[in-house]
């Protein structure tokens, strides 16, 4: 929980001042303050994270925007908002994309399509230059040993996603490997 | 977490002393202040309409004029406050233009009805618009250049005010530089060009100031 005692305007001036010193505490202070906030409007830790360090490098960018004399907290909120949304915006954008591929692969996928047929390790290589959502997936299944349900808790995506983004992999490795 | 940590150590490390964006009184003043000059400037090239005395006599016209140099005022006050994240904690001033907008068309829809019979239109359309959005050009470079330094969280309504107030500009000199009575033709060559510049702008500040 953020400490209701930190004096968020103070930290912020002395910042804008040059002091390392306040400013790192000033940013921890802020992401105790804004993770509860996130946590309550995302699905994954991972996430959580990711926004929040995306919320922390815009207060860095527009501190320059604040100028100490009014309260802190609304200033931060306002950024944490809008990179909020902005991650939102593309979760979802990303999310109807591959809802659309579902629905196109989801009768014609394999009942095995993450059944393991090939030692990863002879193929890690060409797994690595994959795109790394992909690569991730295949590395935390054949080489983690994670159930496709298991690597869709872990990322924070949809079970059937997984299974499209790794159908997609063994597709493009299986053409690199013909080749 | 540690990620966090990491990224919080990085960003402190080399923290230098930052000079805090001016007030945004003080912001649209500044853009006021350059606009006005350019106005007197440009009046100083291309004259007043010849029958502006004249055209001073029509409560419809002065009535407009004030107007338009209300929103002129407010559209820079609102596009100052818009650029800082948290509207500076300013909500009113940043929807102030909406209701001066409102009220605008009010005052030119009362003026056609006032408009009996209809004075007629002038030979030339298309010109006023353009004139307006190639005068409107300058402030609309220098406001966005200004707009693009600061931290707006709001992009398309600072982005669609930050454009009014540039196309106040062009409206102010084009009604005081264009000899032209005709509410009709100010309503269709004028007005509604801005109108549509100003929802233009709320597509480009999602591409002109992003951050």
């Amino acid at each position: 929980m953020a400490d209701n005692s930190v004096d968020y305007s103070a930290l912020m001036r002395q910042a804008l001042d040059g002091d390392a010193q306040a400013y790192a505490t000033l940013l921890n202070e802020t992401s105790r303050l804004l993770r509860p906030y996130l946590v309550k409007r995302l699905f994954s830790g991972n996430e959580v994270d990711d926004v929040l360090q995306e919320i922390l490098i815009s207060i860095h960018k527009a501190r320059h925007t604040y100028d100490g004399t009014r309260p802190y907290k609304p200033w931060a909120y306002a950024i944490a908002k809008f990179r909020l949304h902005d991650h939102l915006r593309s979760h979802y954008s990303d999310n109807l994309h591959d809802a659309e591929d579902i629905d196109a692969l989801e009768n014609s996928l394999p009942e095995n399509v993450t059944k393991n047929e090939f030692l990863y390790e002879s193929i890690s290589g060409e797994v690595e230059k994959l795109p790394e959502k992909q690569a991730t997936i295949l590395r935390m299944m054949h080489q983690e040993g994670y159930t496709a349900k298991e690597v869709a808790e872990k990322i924070g995506m949809k079970e059937s996603a997984v299974k499209v983004a790794a159908h997609r992999a063994y597709k493009v490795l299986r053409e690199k490997l013909e080749r | 977490m540690e990620n966090i940590e990491q990224l919080v150590a990085t960003l402190s490390k080399d923290v230098t002393p930052v000079k805090s964006a001016p007030h945004p009184y003080v912001l649209s003043l500044k853009w006021l202040a350059i606009a006005s000059a350019y106005l007197i400037v440009s009046f100083a090239f291309s004259g007043f309409r010849p029958d502006l005395a004249n055209a001073m006599q029509n409560p419809w016209f002065v009535a407009e004029l004030v107007l338009l140099f209300v929103l002129f005022i407010t559209t820079a006050i609102a596009a100052a406050v818009l650029s800082f994240p948290d509207m500076h904690q300013k909500r009113n001033m940043a929807y102030g233009p909406l209701w001066v907008a409102g009220l605008f068309v009010l005052m030119i829809l009362f003026a056609w009805l006032a408009d009996s019979p209809s004075t007629p239109l002038p030979m030339h359309s298309l010109a006023c618009t353009v004139s307006i959005i190639l005068f409107s050009l300058p402030p609309f470079v220098a406001t966005f250049y200004a707009l693009r330094k600061l931290a707006s969280t709001h992009l398309r309504l600072s982005s669609s005010i930050a454009v009014l107030f540039a196309l106040s500009t062009g409206a102010i000199w084009e009604r005081l530089h264009e000899q032209n009575d005709s509410i009709i033709h100010v309503i269709e060559w004028h007005y509604l060009p801005i109108l549509a510049c100003s929802v233009l702008g709320l597509w480009l500040g999602k591409k002109l100031l992003k951050w």
